[in-house]
């Protein structure tokens, strides 16, 4: 027998810790699973698959985590397993108390895994979760469920320093192995990031430095200091384990088998069954006969005969970095430039003398199209991401209020650019928690009401044009005109009585506005409906709301697919152009002297159908040199964001088009008024306006 | 060069047994469930089964069982890797034809010691 190595995750030569990204994702996976079957689970009459997937999550993450040695992982799963196993067994019946303990064991889960990933953080303490499921196992009530593990400060049994505790760091691979050296001197520079000692490396990682942390700082805290000497992607954090592993097979965790001959712990052989060793192959043929139970079964003909047999995953998914992905969409920008340029550069070209060249260009056109609509494609994923979170939180935001709620949701396949789901997440989770606070009703008002007593909260998504539209409604109180506009006008804002009903529900993104007579704990922070619009507006969408009182509320928000291409105006001032994003531009006009009107000394307006709207002359916000003076601009682009409009007084409109933006803080600096830029066919540099931000300045 | 089909559903712990048999010098074909794996092993043959017990569609038992029935895998060692040991498993793994069985969780030193003990 080989010898046990004194490293967990370091066996027969293998280093599993390279196999640990792969679990943390499937171990998160099959958490949102379970919470997602857990929530659709219907107590009275639980459905035996259900019951069985839920277990076999549960399962599946006990299995990786034994194997990769994250007992405390481990052990939790155990025990829900165990629970889980009676439930499917019908040896328990499934109630309310149950799916409360798992859902919050499933959260103890998240953050153990976090914290295994190198988040930091101290020990979770699962004590009362673990003695909840074991009553519960045992047919008991459990005592309490907490609503968040509690988090204590790690107990060290191999007693590092007070609240200090080991962890294993490995950089590399690295080019020059001395770098890791910084890593070494840091620790002496800094009073109280702990110690550090050098571990020897493994044979088939020698660009691998290993070292034994002894330390009170969070891994990321670490990880900032770590980064001004080597790259981030080089450094991994693991749990210290001293000598060994850290679930025995043999004892522990899982009762060890006694039943067949041959036993060696841990595995063991059927007497005479086909392969075991020490039986022979003509005795393995009579006892798989007698297995066989003279199954009428022929084996089925090999369907599949031709298939290659490829010794590899066959798999129709992989996982792919976001940095690739964005490598890839940055290159296919650049690409969609060069070729822009180059339809610009050949347009003055004779067809007939350069016909091959103008028709490989034209094909250069379609495919370079082909390629930057497949290439978006790979960032978009479904809106059942940011979805999938929104039944545990009204489960919970519902309990809490005493309120009846059923979700429903719509179009989760619908796609959408990676970069906009992350943001549309907590606009949209701000959005939800409205509905349930605010609108919908409680159970004896909806029934007062002739309302079912079960409120229903819609979210729906789908593809309209280049956009997506996602609408939350609900079938609440709705919105009450008077009581908007008698607010309105408590905070000053103009509300005349004959506002369209449409301006009137617009009221309440106004800033500070929020018509809850006592503001809830749950919603109605101060962080209103005017952080929601502004979050929304500067990823380029749109707001809108249409509410029946009495019988509920809808919120529509409509975003591009996209932030990576933008479609735009291109206006030109002096020598320069600049880009305005076309869903912002309302019209443009040519403007005579009379129109325009000063006042109070600085600022000059427009009348446009007799209406004043404040002018922005371009050329004095970005300097714009003039050489020539006589020049008179005397176009106006009017322009709306965050409910308000400016008049930009340009020289020339030049023309609609999709362009490729670029994120200028990241290549440049930040400056005002302005949210990117991009580059142009002929290959100069035009910055985007950041029309929110002008609207701003005009109100100053 | 032997063959191994590895059975699992769990991606982590198909990549660390493939990883495992693959630097032993195993071609392996891996498989994420028993349908999977009952699709993957028609018309070939392997000098070893590994196979999860717990899987979605089809589990490692039923696995077993179909894949005796195929004259082609009457005589092909075939260890079931699971994390329940009890007598109960061992008999249902034993009347489905399994030649063994390993429990979960084992040492990838541990699967190739038993590997070595049913392929010769």
């Amino acid at each position: 027998m080989a010898e046990m190595n004194t490293d967990n995750s370091q066996s027969a030569g293998i280093d599993l810790s390279q196999f640990y990204q792969v679990f943390f994702e499937e171990a998160g996976e099959n958490l949102d699973n379970m919470e997602r079957l857990l929530l659709g689970l219907d107590i009275t009459q639980a459905d035996d698959e259900e019951l069985n997937a839920i277990f076999r999550c549960a399962h599946s993450i006990k299995g990786g985590a034994a194997t990769f040695g994250f007992s405390d992982v481990a052990e939790l799963t155990h025990q829900m397993e165990t629970l889980l196993d009676k439930l499917r067994r019908h040896e328990l019946a499934p109630n309310a108390s149950m799916v409360d303990v798992l859902l919050a064991s499933g959260d103890a889960l998240k953050a153990q895994l976090a914290r295994h990933q190198g988040n930091g953080g101290d020990a979770i303490d699962t004590t009362d979760l673990l003695a909840n499921v074991r009553a519960l196992v045992a047919g008991q009530a459990p005592t309490a469920v907490a609503a968040a593990p509690a988090v204590v400060a790690q107990v060290a049994a191999a007693a590092p320093a007070k609240g200090k505790r080991l962890v294993e760091l490995r950089v590399g691979p690295l080019s020059n192995l001395a770098q890791a050296d910084e890593l070494r001197d840091l620790f002496k520079e800094i009073e109280g990031l702990g110690t550090i000692e050098d571990l020897p490396s493994f044979p088939d990682q020698a660009n691998t430095r290993r070292f034994k942390l002894e330390t009170a700082s969070a891994e990321s805290d670490l990880l900032d200091l770590f980064t001004f000497h080597v790259s981030r992607e080089e450094v991994v954090f693991l749990p210290w384990s001293e000598g060994g592993v850290q679930v025995d097979p043999d004892k522990g965790l899982f009762e060890g088998g006694a039943a067949a001959a041959h036993e060696e712990p841990g595995y063991g052989f059927f007497d005479n069954a086909p392969g075991a060793p020490l039986s022979g192959v003509a005795s393995a043929a009579s006892a798989s006969a007698e297995v066989v139970q003279a199954s009428s079964a022929a084996a089925k003909p090999a369907a599949k005969a031709d298939k290659p047999a490829a010794g590899g995953l066959e798999s129709s998914t992989i996982r792919v970095s976001v940095e690739k992905v964005d490598q890839l969409i940055n290159l296919v920008g650049e690409l969609v430039i060069t070729q822009a340029m180059l339809a610009q550069n050949s347009r003055g070209l004779d067809p007939v003398l350069y016909q091959q060249l103008v028709s490989g260009l034209t094909d250069l056109d379609r495919n370079t199209r082909d390629l930057q609509e497949a290439v978006m494609s790979i960032r978009m994923i479904p809106m059942s991401t940011v979805f999938s979170r929104f039944p545990r939180m009204l489960r919970d935001l519902a309990n809490k209020l005493g309120k009846k709620v059923e979700l429903v949701m719509q179009g989760e396949s619908t796609e959408l650019d990676k970069g906009l789901v992350e943001k549309i997440t907590d606009p949209l989770t701000h959005l939800v928690r409205n509905s349930c606070d605010h609108g919908v009703e409680m159970p004896a008002d909806r029934l007062a009401r002739g309302k079912p007593e079960v409120g229903t909260i819609t979210l729906a998504a789908s593809h309209q044009g280049g956009s997506i539209v996602i609408e939350v409604r609900d079938d609440g109180r709705g919105l009450n005109r008077e009581k908007l506009i008698s607010k309105a006008r408590e905070k000053g804002i103009d509300a005349p009585d004959t506002m369209s009903d449409s301006d009137c529900w617009n009221l309440i993104f106004a800033p500070g506005f929020s018509t809850a007579d006592e503001v809830t704990d749950v919603s109605g922070r101060g962080v209103g409906m005017d952080v929601v619009k502004r979050n929304i507006t500067s990823l380029g969408g749109t707001v809108e709301i249409d509410s029946a009182e009495g019988y509920g509320m809808r919120v529509s928000v409509r975003l591009p697919l996209t932030l990576a291409i933008m479609d735009g105006m291109s206006v030109g001032v002096g020598e320069e152009v600049y880009i305005l994003p076309l869903s912002s531009v309302v019209e443009s006009f040519q403007v005579n002297e009379e129109m325009v009107k000063t006042i109070g000394g600085s600022g000059r307006v427009v009348e446009v159908r007799e209406e004043y709207m404040p002018v922005i002359e371009l050329e004095k916000v970005f300097g714009v040199p003039r050489f020539d003076w006589e020049h008179t601009s005397g176009i106006m682009v009017v322009v709306e964001a965050e409910g308000g409009r400016v008049a930009l007084l340009v020289d020339e409109l030049l023309g609609q088009q999709q362009v490729v933006v670029k994120n200028l803080e990241s290549n440049y600096r930040k400056v005002n008024d302005v949210s990117g830029a991009t580059i142009m066919g002929d290959g100069r540099v035009a910055l985007i306006l950041d029309v929110g931000s002008l609207v701003r300045r005009s109100r100053h | 060069m032997h063959s191994i089909l590895a059975v699992d559903d769990s991606a982590s712990m198909r990549q660390m047994v493939s990883f495992t048999l693959k630097s032993a010098g195993y071609n392996v074909v891996e498989a994420v469930d028993g349908q999977d794996a009952w699709e993957k092993a028609g018309g070939r043959s392997f000098d070893l089964v590994l196979t999860d017990q717990n899987m979605p569609r089809m589990d490692g038992i039923s696995l077993t069982k179909k894949l005796r029935e195929n004259p082609q895998f009457k005589a092909t060692p075939i260890l079931i890797l699971t994390t329940e040991s009890s007598d109960q498993m061992k008999m249902a793994g034993r009347s489905a034809g399994a030649t063994g069985w390993l429990v979960k969780p084992f040492d990838p030193n541990k699967l190739l010691e038993v590997i070595k003990k049913v392929i010769r």
